[in-house]
């Protein structure tokens, strides 16, 4: 073996992507250059906002606007000149972004704000066997996971957790806590006055007339009256007829709503002063979009954004937001606004108001605009000072798992695991405060998950030409000849592309006819193409893996070496038929065993290994067979031989 | 490589397929070929020996990607009529509810089982519309009329 690079030599000798350029982003790419690293690829979407340049601090007043991508890259370049920094300003979900470009780095490294991002790298890395450094932050906590497949659970091997979301009848009817009041008027309120369908049906309707014109502005009303119209509906009429509903006030444990007091009476001044308020909606009642700028607590002199208001003061918020927004929708000439936008002051005026109308509704604590907004949207303060800690722990972590792949652990680009070294990755969480003395928590990663169904079944490669094999042709001579499968099932991302017959409708089984005939390319919903991972399943057997596509023309295939037209490689899988199960009889505890471990799979490295191996699929394969250490107990043992 | 919300669902679809209750349709929409796993259209059959039998209740099951952390949609057609049922048609069910009853292990097939059991029992407690709720706590006779008539209006296919 080779003497052991120093680190900075295995930083310069590495090719790292890097996902997010924002917070963690920023922190990671300058200690990224700072490390050793000079091939670097990144990749955001986002263009730089006011609000990033208190802690994204490669980022000036006068790039706002401007990708963060693209300027993180000059302004690391300034002092890095030498670096190779290729900067992407797109979306990690573009198709250019595919498992090909993916597996050209070392290591990919993830910055990212939103699940659904971070989903999609995760199963990018595990179709391109590159190793994912995973991080967040969230305030004064964060975290940094290593996942590296076969090795450690991948980034969705347990299910995160997700917001809560609240049910219907409780936003609606019976809130309790502050956050139903303020989702029932980001959520439901809102969409329900301005969205720009007035079709769009919603949750919060009624079925009789009266009750459905509750909400829709009269022919030549006011901006304002509307406005009050609304807040005595929701507020006093809507209250007192679920008051109306006695049986659902049985239950003591059921605290009853309070209707608030008509809006004339809890505001003195009336409508229009209120609205209004000091620098007027405008003047005349002609809608002059030059007013509209202002919002209602500028108006009506509210400058605490941290004080909860007095119902009065939630009521004046509440017309006078709700008045400018109708009056802006109208200038603006679009219709509507269908979504809550925290960055919308208007908005954020309007849901802080109708949710402090409603806490006094359901003698709930009534939050601050501030928190309002904050909850709205979501939004936790981030500190800068976590983001850069866990910059700091992606690079330690890269180090390792880049050691690991050059030492040769990792060979060939591919990820083997190693069940007898221990394992030298780390989960580390941040924390606010100390436990056992320490700010940073160390962990032993999690093992993969087995039952994972996006990283725990097996994998096997075929390479074919997508143009001319048929589904047909697939399911016959490749998972039913040569992978001795018994009754495949097929499912594409995001179809289904074959069923066995029983349980199904006249038109399904029709339609599975139809895609056995057609070519993989032509299949419904996109069709099958290079890189496409097919689910293959097989419910008598108990058994699935993931099956790879992989695109080679058919101008560039050699009849000689591969008279079949398609090659299989990747973990070796054995499909264990019903019939030999039955004819083994006495092995038939042992044969059920295999059959419900789906793990139970040779490694095998090239492919007259692989053709030996899937011909016996359908004999029994002896455990004794795959040596001493057998790989379908290899992930719980290794679990023991981790300890340090 | 498929997600969770779809790996779930996809397993779902094999166990009805297996075990699908008599009168009971659940499918994932199908649209030019392709089938979407997160859209099912099911029918519920009102219950032998109740005021709901004969009918075939359609309803939509509309799920997201943190399904099965988070319960499906269930809505039956606009203006359903049921004191549990949104005027929008939605279900409000504690099951399907994630501050009660929804656990991520609850199945398609006890879902449907359990919106069927609420047809015929309503909870007074949580009315969702008022014409149902109303008729159901004061008029009977004429709450299990309009119930009869919605029965016709959905026969079976
Ligand atoms: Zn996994």
């Amino acid at each position: 073996m080779a003497p052991e690079m120093s680190d900075v030599e295995l930083a310069k000798s590495s090719k790292v992507l890097m996902v997010g350029a924002g917070g963690i982003g920023c922190e990671l790419l300058k200690t990224l250059v700072l490390s050793g690293f000079e091939d670097i690829e990144m990749i955001d979407l986002d263009t730089i906002d006011v609000s990033n340049l208190n802690r994204q601090f490669l980022f000036r007043k006068r790039h706002v606007g401007m990708s963060k991508a693209k300027v993180a890259r000059e302004t690391v370049l300034k002092f890095r000149p030498d670096a190779r920094i290729v900067a992407h300003h797109g979306n990690v979900k573009d198709s250019s972004f595919d498992v090909d470009f993916v597996r050209t780095f070392d290591v990919v490294l993830n910055g990212l704000d939103n699940l659904e991002a971070r989903k999609h790298v995760n199963r990018l890395c595990l179709a391109a066997e590159v190793p994912l450094i995973e991080s967040g932050t969230t305030g004064y906590l964060g975290q940094v996971t290593a996942h590296v497949r076969g090795r450690t659970a991948c980034f969705e091997c347990n299910p995160k957790p997700v917001p809560k979301s609240h049910p219907i009848c409780t936003l609606r009817d019976t809130p309790d806590k502050p956050i139903h009041c303020v989702v029932y008027a980001a959520d439901l309120l809102f969409p329900r006055l301005f969205s720009a369908d007035p079709n769009a049906k919603s949750d919060l309707d009624e079925e009789d007339a009266v009750e459905l014109s509750a909400f829709t502005r009269s022919p030549g009303e006011s901006p304002e009256s509307f406005a009050v119209r609304v807040y005595d509906y929701v507020f006093r009429t809507k209250i007192e007829r679920l008051l109306a509903k006695e049986e659902m006030w049985a239950d003591e444990k059921r605290k009853k709503p309070t209707p608030l007091p008509a809006f004339t009476e809890l505001v003195p001044e009336g409508p229009t002063a209120a609205a209004h308020g000091t620098d007027g909606l405008n003047g005349d009642g002609n809608n002059s979009n030059n007013t509209m700028t202002s919002t209602a607590c500028k108006a009506l002199g509210l400058r605490d954004a941290h004080a909860a208001w007095t119902d009065a003061d939630a009521a004046r918020v509440f017309v006078s937001s709700f008045a400018r927004i109708v009056a802006r929708d109208e200038s603006d000439g679009n219709h509507g606004t269908d979504k809550f936008d925290k960055d919308d002051a208007l908005a954020v005026e309007f849901v802080a108001a109708t949710a402090a109308l409603r806490s006094a509704n359901y003698g709930i604590e009534r939050k601050s605009l501030f928190d309002a907004k904050g909850m709205a949207g979501n939004i936790v303060h981030a500190v800068a000072t976590t983001n850069a800690i866990v910059g700091g722990l992606i690079v330690i972590e890269a180090l390792k798992v880049l050691r690991q792949r050059k030492a040769g652990g990792d060979a060939g680009g591919v990820a083997t695991p190693v069940p007898c070294a221990p394992c030298p990755y780390r989960y580390t969480f941040v924390k606010q405060h100390k436990s056992n003395s320490r700010l940073l928590e160390p962990m032993e990663p999690d093992p993969p998950n087995k039952s994972c169904v996006v990283c725990g079944a097996a994998r096997v490669e075929l390479v074919c030409d997508v143009e001319s094999m048929t589904l047909g042709r697939l399911i016959d001579e490749v998972l039913k000849k040569k992978l001795g499968m018994n009754a495949p099932e097929v499912n594409a991302p995001e179809t289904i592309l074959y069923e066995q017959d029983d349980g199904l409708d006249d038109d399904e089984i029709e339609q599975y006819a139809k895609n056995c005939k057609s070519t993989l390319a032509n299949l419904p919903a996109g069709g099958v193409r290079h890189n496409t991972a097919l689910r293959v399943s097989d419910f008598t057997q108990k058994f699935e893996f993931d099956l790879i596509v992989t695109h080679r023309p058919g101008d560039e295939w050699d009849d000689e070496e591969d008279p079949d037209g398609y090659v299989l490689r990747g973990d070796s899988v054995s499909a264990e038929s019903n019939e030999n199960n039955a004819a083994n009889g006495e092995n038939n505890e042992e044969n059920g065993a295999v059959a419900e471990d789906v793990d139970d799979c040779l490694i095998v490295d090239d492919e007259d290994e692989i053709k030996a191996a899937t011909a016996t699929a359908g004999t029994k394969r002896k455990r004794d067979d795959d040596d001493d250490d057998n790989d379908g107990g290899g992930r719980g043992d290794a679990k023991e031989i981790r300890i340090e | 490589m498929s997600g969770i919300a779809r790996g779930r669902l996809a397993e779902e679809r094999k166990v009805w397929r297996k075990d699908r209750p008599h009168g009971f349709v659940a499918r994932p929409e199908t649209v030019d070929g392709a089938v979407n796993l997160l859209r099912w259209e099911c029918s519920i059959p009102g219950r032998k020996d109740t005021l709901w039998a004969g009918g075939f209740y359609p309803l939509t099951m509309e799920f997201s990607e943190d399904y099965p952390s988070k319960p499906p949609k269930c809505k039956f057609p606009q203006g359903f009529f049921h004191p549990n049922i949104y005027p929008s048609g939605t279900v409000c069910l504690s099951i399907l509810n994630e501050d009660e009853g929804w656990r991520p292990s609850i199945t398609v097939k006890q879902i449907l089982m359990g919106i069927q059991d609420l047809l015929d029992s309503p909870n007074p407690a949580s009315p969702a519309q008022s014409e149902a709720y109303m008729l159901f706590t004061n008029d009977r006779a004429d709450y299990d009329r309009k119930v009869k008539e919605q029965s016709l209006r959905y026969p079976a296919l």
